[in-house]
């Protein structure tokens, strides 16, 4: 393979842990956190999309250069997502300042988004500021709804970024052999 | 002699005519009657009565003579040819083989002679065969019978082969080469390896043999479909690699190739090289080894740290310890005369270098290479114990640097988990060894023991850092695992130190920390299970004491979640018998204070008092599952203790904690636990106390005279009872369960089982004591059903005809009793009883159109066919085994056939939800096969008005697409997805409707079945089918993307992401 390797040996983190909801309720009775019915019936409250679903939902995208995930190289976080009404950022940091997949990271980002997130969202897909050596053209590169919409047309791009999506809905969980 | 000569001249002419008969016919049965004449000694009459057939002039004739011939001896039994007929045989078939037009049923003649012939005639079919015999101009079938011949002949006379030396291998060569075919080529192959072990082949025969072996490298056969031989990749690949690893002289040739094909394979011939390598390192010897050792480090390095997949990087692995190990293992003459004088000066260069560039890498700690780089020298710990001693030496001392290094105190973290796998694979390369030489031998040298110190200190220091908490805790599980390694003071001094670190876990705002607290429990559990007095007199007492004497105040959320981490981590840790002693008397003054504290807030104290009770159970069940003799002994300790609090609570002042259900509910479950446990003699002991206690008043036995009094009055059978009372019934249920069926109950068993229906029934006022005097019945009439006759008879009559049938009666005391009749049927079902379809499930039938209660009768064939807790082996009941599905075959036709008759709304409304509610009950496998049948019917029933109908559709079919979906693939499951696609559509539109949260009747149960539902379909129907409805199937999961409920829109989004991907 020709292509070039813009981080070949990239640092790997170990993954966060997820959010508990268990630790936010008071559980007076129960023995065991894990005891409470998490799809019981009794709860009628409405439970809003927050940065931690959004994060589940991105965590497991391969990046387009290594074996590891989004995730494992720190890319995205939960703290860097923002939600707030239906206006959703999402801000990414590439591993090394020249990374030239960037474009391809966030535009993984966004299909993933566009099909897990309900319409009513706006999303905006955003370089970590001072990450990134071309940071605006980036930034209005992924923000661009014509170029984005483009970008999709190249049946090429699209198989890339499904190879680099195939495991999303681990969602941060270690896959099964 | 002249009979004799008569006799043989009929014989003579029936020969003949045999053959005639056959040259004509061709048919068996003339090939068996001449089998017969040879056994009888006349082969010399079949042989003349050919004699025409075998000299014609005529090709075809020719042909058919000898290929009778050779049938017929094929068929022979080895005994009947004597030696001088095999002689005459043997040359008779070489010389056809001469012949173009013979060679082929001469060949096959021939097959059959290697046992029974002798080595000279061995000598002379082979020199034919290599004569005669132009493989290229026969087809594969008559090669066969050639490669057979020899195979033959080698299997039998090996030592007159091996003597032809050169002028059997040479020819052999010539008649191999070029061969195709894979049944043929194992017979070469097998052939081959023979030859390169046994016959010795001189140095100029290696290069030829290598050209006729090495040409197949890497094999990518992929069998035909239909392949009527069976022949795998896998068989020519183990044949081929048995071969490759025959001879050492094939070390110079093998080893470029290897190299290539490793370089430039897809991954199944990496895979297929690196196992080849693996297997011949070890035969082609040190000498070749470590002429190339540079280069082929070079390749297969490439292999872990670019790995293709963790099976390939496994067996790179792997073939690299092979290679380590070939290098280093024959210094052998010389070696063995000074092998106590071995030095790390006997490492070889390549482990060395290969060290020294692992450890280069690993001055990155954080990186992603440092993970194969630790890898690598682990993998070395497994090969020679002078390279284990070698990598340590370097490994250990270099991590431990790092780990110091001020500049790298942010990679302490990654730095401690490569240390762990260290020292994990240093403890796991002396299990194997020590395993395989002798055990008595108490001085196995330690690998680790010379970093003893360091490594400790290093791990303490990272256990204090909340960052480097969980690495830190990894490696001291691996270091206190590791056999004779760390004295008993150092094991208390980690045991100290982690307590510390436990008490900091628990005190953790959030459960961010539960990860290291569950990591320390089994670092604990690891050290008691050698040593427990270190957590007994250390862990426990502090644990216990930071119990809080009283229940916390409603707001204070943290100590409540404090006490909850303490006892879930009390439960882990006290399995062993000694802990679970210190455990239970820790406990017993705490439980008893709180059950009888008056406070303001009771909940909070009875809330208290059940958490405790959960921590004693759960650590109970641990127990108990683990066979642990010691839970018997608490019959008479714990359990008297338990039931006194109780009924002491029950009967005493209002308002006290240990009156509250759940915690009475914890209660039965230990005394469940304990009686379950007990032998059949002890359990009729307790049952004799047990029964008095609950039925006839004479509580205090069972109780410790602490709190209850012999003049104390119990009676909750009676009117008088009050409802707390009635409640202590769930702890006479949970001695009763467990008892095994051959524990007499009482005198008058009928009396006793009706008493306490009736009453039990008559006085519940609440749904748990209702459950809890169906569960007693159930499980009585499961054991004793031979001494129930009359009870039984009464139910059968009486009770059915009035209690249930009776149109007049209340529809609340007719459910009730459809729920007793349920109970009793399932009693009786499990244990495949005769009388439990005929006389008590089948009447249910007679209830289904009725209007009140017909629906409940229906959903009793749910309750009927599902699984419970009470009717269980553990529970000493009589359980058969698959009743569920032998109930499900007989039943299912009767359902289906209600369901489908359209005659009687009422009716078909009735059967299919009987029909969902047992489908849903039972195991897919049981109804697999009528899923074509079936499927209708339940699309059918999903438009019920009945939200759990509903769910229960939406998971039956859940549950038939996932087990078509599963790879067991039999014919029942692909006719399932071919009914399901006829209905593929309608079937879509329909469940896509009943993933909007918006409607009537649905539940999160209902929405996520569905989505699920939804997302299996894909797979099992092709895509033409389902084209037309995708973009609605889009649309329609991106509204369920907006779903309230966080479980549903999971769903949502990973059904949407399978629809987005199904095209065709």
């Amino acid at each position: 393979m020709a292509v070039e390797i813009f981080n070949s040996n990239p640092a790997i983190f170990a993954p966060v842990k997820p959010a508990k909801a268990s630790s936010k309720t008071d559980y007076l009775w129960a023995s065991d956190p894990a005891e409470i019915r998490p799809d019981g019936e009794e709860g009628d409250a409405e439970e809003p999309i927050d940065q931690d679903e959004i994060f589940d939902l991105i965590r497991s995208i391969y990046d387009p250069e290594h074996p590891n995930t989004l995730e494992e190289l720190r890319v995205v976080s939960a703290p860097q997502i923002t939600v707030n009404g239906n206006r959703v950022n999402v801000e990414f940091t590439p591993t090394v300042p020249h990374c030239g997949l960037s474009t391809l990271i966030g535009l993984s980002i966004r299909v993933r988004l566009l099909r897990a997130l309900p319409s009513r969202f706006k999303i905006d897909i955003t370089l970590k500021p001072g990450s990134h050596q071309s940071e605006l053209a980036v930034n209005k590169q992924l923000n661009d709804k014509e170029r984005v919409a483009a970008a999709l047309e190249n049946p090429t791009l699209v198989q890339t970024l499904e190879q680099s999506l195939v495991d999303a809905s681990l969602r941060g969980q270690p896959a099964e052999d | 002699m002249a009979p004799t000569s008569s006799t043989s001249a009929q014989a003579t002419d029936s020969i003949e005519q045999l053959v005639t008969t056959w040259m004509v016919s061709g048919r068996d049965e003339e090939v068996t009657a001449a089998v017969a004449e040879v056994s009888e000694g006349r082969l010399l009459g079949v042989v003349k009565a050919l004699g025409t057939y075998l000299t014609a002039e005529q090709d075809d004739l020719r042909t058919k003579g000898v290929d009778f011939l050779a049938t017929v001896i094929a068929r022979c039994a080895e005994k009947t040819l004597n030696r001088q007929s095999v002689k005459v045989l043997t040359a008779f078939f070489c010389d056809k083989l001469d012949d173009t037009e013979t060679i082929v049923p001469a060949l096959k003649g021939l097959a059959s002679l290697p046992p029974i012939c002798s080595s000279a005639d061995a000598l002379v079919i082979v020199n034919a065969l290599f004569t005669y015999v132009k493989m290229r101009a026969l087809v594969q079938s008559v090669r066969f019978h050639v490669f057979s011949i020899i195979d033959g002949l080698i299997a039998h006379h090996r030592e007159a082969l091996k003597d032809m030396k050169s002028a059997f291998i040479a020819p052999y060569i010539t008649l191999a080469e070029g061969e195709k075919d894979p049944r043929n080529l194992l017979l070469a192959f097998a052939i081959a390896r023979v030859i390169l072990i046994e016959f010795d082949p001189a140095a100029s025969h290696i290069e030829p043999l290598s050209n006729i072996l090495f040409c197949y490298f890497p094999i990518t056969f992929r069998p035909p479909p239909n392949d009527p031989y069976g022949i795998t990749a896998d068989d020519l690949r183990n044949a081929l690699r048995r071969c490759l690893s025959a001879h050492p002289a094939f070390g110079p040739i093998a080893i470029p190739i290897f190299l290539e094909k490793l370089a430039a394979g897809s991954p199944a011939i990496k895979r297929d090289t690196l196992h080849a390598m693996r297997e011949c390192f070890p035969v082609y010897g040190p000498a070749v080894a470590r002429s190339s050792a540079r280069k082929l480090w070079n390749s297969i390095k490439l292999e872990i740290f670019q790995p293709t997949d963790s099976t390939t990087e496994a067996m790179a692995l792997a073939t690299m310890q092979a290679l380590i190990v070939t290098i280093h293992s024959s210094r052998d003459e010389d070696a063995s005369a000074n092998k106590d004088g071995e030095e790390d000066g006997d490492v070889q260069t390549l482990a060395r270098d290969a060290c020294e560039e692992c450890l280069s890498i690993l001055r990155e700690p954080e990186k992603s290479q440092a993970k194969p780089a630790i890898k690598v020298l682990c993998a070395f710990m497994a090969t020679t114990p002078s390279v284990a001693r070698y990598t340590l030496a370097q490994a250990v001392p270099h991590l431990l640097k790092l780990f110091a290094d001020p500049r790298e105190a942010n990679s302490r973290h990654p730095i401690l988990l490569l240390l762990s796998d260290v020292i994990a694979a240093a403890r796991d390369s002396v299990a194997k060894s020590s395993k395989t030489e002798s055990m008595s031998d108490s001085t196995v040298e330690v690998p680790l023991a010379p970093f003893k110190n360091e490594i400790l200190g290093a791990l303490i220091s990272g256990l204090a850092a909340v960052s480097t908490t969980g690495a830190a805790l990894a490696g001291l599980t691996g270091l206190v695992s590791t056999p004779g390694l760390l004295s008993d003071d150092e094991l208390g001094f980690i045991v100290l130190k982690a307590n510390d670190v436990l008490d900091g876990c628990f005190d953790a705002a959030e459960e961010e920390r539960s990860d290291d607290s569950t990591a320390i429990l089994q670092l604990l559990l690891t050290i008691s299970s050698t040593a427990p007095s270190h957590v007994r007199d250390q862990t426990l007492p502090r644990l216990f004491a930071s119990l809080p004497p009283a229940a916390p105040p409603r707001d204070a959320l943290a100590a409540r979640a404090r006490y909850q981490h303490v006892l879930r981590a009390l439960s882990t840790l006290c399995g062993p018998a000694t802990l679970f002693a210190s455990l239970v008397s820790a406990l017993t003054p705490k439980l008893t204070s709180i059950a009888f504290e008056e406070s303001a807030d009771a909940e909070l104290s009875a809330a208290y008092l059940h958490a405790l009770l959960a921590a004693l159970k759960r650590t109970l069940a641990g127990k108990v599952d683990a066979g642990d003799v010691d839970v018997a002994g608490y019959v008479d300790s714990l359990v008297p203790t338990l039931y006194g609090i109780c009924v002491r609570a029950a009967i005493g002042v209002a308002g006290v904690p240990a009156r509250e259900p759940r915690v009475v509910g914890g209660v039965g479950d230990i005394v469940g636990l304990v009686v379950q446990s007990l032998e059949p003699r002890r359990q009729q002991v307790f049952s004799s106390v047990l029964f008095p206690a609950f039925l006839e008043g004479k509580i205090a036995p069972l109780c410790i005279s602490e709190h209850v009094k012999v003049e104390d009055k119990f009676l909750p059978f009676t009117a008088e009872a009050t409802t707390t009372e009635r409640n202590l019934l769930v702890l006479f249920e949970a001695g009763v369960v467990p008892l095994d069926p051959s524990v007499k109950l009482d005198a008058d068993i009928n009396a006793r089982i009706e008493m306490i229906l009736s009453q039990g029934l008559a006085c519940a006022n609440n749904e748990r004591q209702v459950e809890t005097v169906l569960r007693i019945v159930g499980s009585i009439a499961n054991k004793h059903v031979d001494e129930l006759g009359s009870f039984l008879e009464h139910t059968k009559t009486t009770y059915w005809s009035t209690q249930i049938l009776e149109p007049n009666s209340p529809h609340e005391a007719r459910r009730q009793a459809i729920r007793v009749w349920t109970w009793i049927s399932k009693a009786l079902l499990v244990r495949n009883h005769p009388s439990a379809l005929s006389d008590f499930i089948h009447r249910l039938f007679d209830l289904f159109g009725d209007a009140t209660v017909g629906t409940d009768a229906a959903k009793a064939f749910g309750d009927i066919a599902s699984a419970d807790a009470v009717l269980t082996k553990r529970n000493g009941a009589v359980v058969k085994f698959l009743w569920a599905q032998k109930f499900a075959t007989g039943i299912l036709p009767r359902l289906m056939n209600g369901a489908r008759n359209e005659s009687d709304a009422v009716q078909q409304h009735t059967h299919l939800i009987a029909l969902t509610a047992l489908l849903k009950a039972i195991p897919n496998a049981a109804y697999a096969h009528e899923m074509d049948e079936l499927l209708p019917l339940l699309l059918r029933a999903l438009p019920l008005p009945d939200a759990q109908i509903r769910a229960n559709v939406l998971e039956t079919l859940l549950a038939a697409a996932q087990a078509t979906h599963a790879p067991t693939t039999s014919s029942t499951s692909s006719t399932h997805a071919t009914v399901l696609a006829e209905h593929a559509a309608t079937i879509v539109r329909a469940v896509l409707g009943y993933t909007r949260a918006e409607t009537e009747l649905t539940s999160t149960r209902i929405r996520i079945s569905a989505l699920r539902y939804l997302r299996t379909l894909p797979a099992l129907i092709p895509y033409a089918v389902l084209h037309p409805v995708k973009a609605e199937a889009l649309r329609v999961l991106g509204a369920a993307l907006d779903d309230p409920k966080r479980a549903v829109r999971r769903e949502a989004v990973d059904a949407r992401e399978v629809w987005f991907k199904y095209t065709g």
